[in-house]
């Protein structure tokens, strides 16, 4: 009975998620980043030349399937953090505003269940933002570009199977990676509606992790791995950093979700 | 109101627990190791000894000289005129895979790009995926004879050394640690006492900690501790501390390390469609570089004890350049470029030049390990001493 009621919570959670225009609007935003990327090389006259601008930008003419990398860099330091920013924290916040918290508080939903659906929606628009810009890259390449077996950072070449299977585990990297920041968002989206705060901290977050006399703190930043899922283009490809993402974000997963239990649990959440 | 305080409870542990989990971790990892005692006269026969044939690992730099760092990412990150210095500040990540003497691959690991260094063989591919260029180098048969000759019986991953003797091999910035393992034990004479420290574990095995302790006060070199496999012999990291700097100012260690042998693909590589290709024949000169428009000279200061090198070896592949001059013994030793040897390529790079301090008669480069005198007749001075002794021996001349 109980579960049944947790699974209809999220269900409900996703669809009002997914049927939101915002959510479509911040979607289709990120769609566009790959097709801009692809149609401003496919017009340029000049060939890029190679070490200028994002990785890969000088080999798309050559493999459209470079495109989705190419965007995912692009995405990965500030419009995937907003866009998961703008629904993670809103998620509490957002019910409070629209004052439909208070119908589900008293809902026997139970408030850790609550929470659990909530941050379930922000992790489920981190598959389907990192899978948008994704997919639309992998199109807009296919579409504009000569696709064939692709060059990986370490020279080696692989086939477009493989290729595909690695684009999947990229996705699969930056999804991770969103996970903390979601958490964050939920945790301070709990006591006031704060999605600008969590936009902050990320951009805070990078821009610590690039000043070389905070080495110390580093390894404890959440965006301190974002950047390296270019490990998963090496050959062989190095899993360290994945692991050592996954566990960083699993820490702040744990310490904010406690803390976020915490908050909502105690406070007048409704004031 | 104990009801609303045991649920915070949760919110307390939790983080609790995972930095009590953070610090036992970190205290485990440099926990001690129980080893049979061994002499420090064992174990450097251990590292002659070593019959490692096969290995992927994968290597970790940290400089901590006292250079003033640079951002690792980001607009402050110059491709290129960074990479005199890159090798000196910060910290560095490289793969390895060794299979005998003729097969070996480097990777070094950098943000979103790689380099890599590929011998098979007579074959040897540099590749650098940020240029997306590829050099492809032939050692002819004759050479490679004499390559298998030069080289030890046991596959080292350091025939990427600088110092390595002809034939040249492409030097790399970045040698393994058995390599810099080498050139410090080459160096080990009377005015050097080894110790054996207490035995830890590096890339989670154990392993023997031998101390060089230079008996010279004169030097900047503190101690240098290498670690030494306990199973194999082989040097799995070096770390050298400067006198009066409470960290490491230079370590290279294996992080991850596996003796078996690598995937035999590794080693063939074909440059991918659409990178530039520069063919080569060795031996040629000039040394082949990583492709970089501004690869560190083999002059530049190393934190290596270039004050080691023999005098024959000195600034190999530059068989046209002037040849250096040692003076003093051991640590305490100061090498002298005549004019025209150097200047240049210290000169020419702008962070370098950024990084000289002015001083009497020509600028200087002092870090915490080495340092380097340029005299505005030309002539170079750089030795793992106090830049005072570097100015007493250019007046010497």
């Amino acid at each position: 009975m109980r579960s049944g009621m947790g699974w209809a919570l999220l269900g409900s959670e996703l669809s009002v998620l997914f049927r939101r225009l915002r959510t479509w609007a911040m979607l289709i935003a990120l769609a566009a980043v790959p097709i801009l990327i692809a149609v401003a090389v496919k017009l340029s006259s000049r060939p890029t030349a190679p070490g200028r601008g994002p990785l890969f930008l000088d080999r798309i003419t050559q493999n459209g399937l470079f495109v989705a990398v190419t965007a995912l860099v692009v995405c990965v330091p500030l419009f995937l953090p907003l866009t998961v920013g703008v629904v993670a924290g809103d998620t509490i916040a957002g019910e409070a505003n629209l004052g439909t918290l208070r119908y589900l508080l008293i809902a026997p939903a139970g408030r850790i269940r609550l929470l659990l659906v909530k941050y379930a929606g922000a992790v489920a628009f981190c598959c389907a933002a990192t899978a948008t810009v994704a997919a639309s890259g992998a199109l807009a390449g296919v579409v504009l570009f000569p696709v064939g077996p692709v060059t990986l950072l370490s020279g080696d070449t692989i086939s477009v199977g493989e290729s595909a299977l690695r684009s999947l585990l990229i996705a699969a990297y930056i999804t991770v990676s969103l996970l903390g920041l979601s958490a964050i968002g939920l945790l301070i989206s709990t006591p006031v509606g704060a999605m600008a705060a969590t936009i902050v901290l990320s951009v805070v977050s990078q821009v610590l992790d690039n000043l070389p006399q905070l080495e110390w703190l580093h390894p404890w930043l959440f965006s301190h791995h974002w950047l390296s899922f270019a490990d998963l283009l090496r050959q062989p490809i190095s899993w360290t950093s994945f692991g050592e993402n996954a566990l960083l974000q699993a820490g702040y997963i744990a310490v904010c979700g406690a803390l976020a239990y915490a908050k909502f649990s105690n406070k007048d959440v409704l004031s | 109101m104990t009801r609303a305080r045991q649920r915070w409870l949760p919110a307390l542990l939790l983080p609790l627990a995972l930095a009590i989990a953070v610090v036992l971790g970190s205290v485990q990892a440099g926990a001690s190791v129980s080893l049979p005692p061994k002499s420090a006269e064992e174990i450097l026969a251990m590292i002659a000894r070593t019959q490692v044939r096969a290995l992927s690992g994968a290597i970790e730099q940290k400089a901590e000289l006292g250079l003033p760092e640079l951002p690792a990412s980001g607009p402050g990150a110059v491709p290129g005129a960074a990479s005199a210095l890159e090798f000196l500040t910060g910290s560095h990540t490289a793969r390895v895979y060794v299979d005998g003497p003729l097969k070996v691959r480097l990777q070094i690991l950098d943000q979103m790009a790689e380099r890599d260094v590929v011998i098979n063989g007579g074959d040897v591919w540099l590749y650098n995926s940020k240029q997306n260029s590829a050099t492809h180098l032939t050692v002819p048969e004759p050479s490679l004879a004499d390559l298998e000759n030069s080289l030890p019986t046991r596959p080292t991953p350091g025939m990427f050394a600088p110092d390595m003797p002809a034939p040249e091999m492409p030097p790399t910035d970045m040698p393994t640690p058995e390599a810099m393992a080498g050139r410090f034990l080459a160096a080990v004479d009377a005015a050097t006492e080894v110790t054996v420290a207490e035995a830890s574990s590096v890339a989670g095995r154990s392993v023997y900690s031998l101390v060089l302790n230079p008996r010279s006060t004169e030097t900047l070199v503190d101690s240098v501790t290498i670690d030494v496999d306990s199973q194999t012999g082989l040097p799995l990291g070096v770390e050298v501390r400067a006198a009066g700097q409470a960290e490491p100012a230079y370590s290279l260690a294996y992080t991850q390390l596996d003796l078996s042998t690598p995937d035999a693909a590794l080693f063939d590589f074909t440059p991918p469609p659409g990178a530039t290709v520069t063919e080569q024949v060795l031996p040629a000169k000039p040394v082949p570089t990583m492709t970089q428009p501004s690869t560190p000279a083999p002059d530049a200061p190393a934190p290596a004890p270039d004050a080691t090198i023999p005098e024959d070896q000195a600034a190999p592949g530059h068989g046209s350049r002037p040849r250096a001059t040692v003076t003093g013994q051991g640590w305490d030793s100061v090498i002298a470029l005549p004019a025209g040897a150097a200047q240049t390529e210290f000169t020419s790079n702008p962070l370098l030049s950024q990084a000289l301090q002015p001083v009497d008669g020509g600028r200087a480069l002092t870090t915490s390990l080495v340092s380097v005198l340029i005299l505005d007749d030309g002539r170079v001075f750089a030795g793992m001493v106090p830049l005072e002794r570097l100015q007493s021996a250019a007046a010497a001349q």
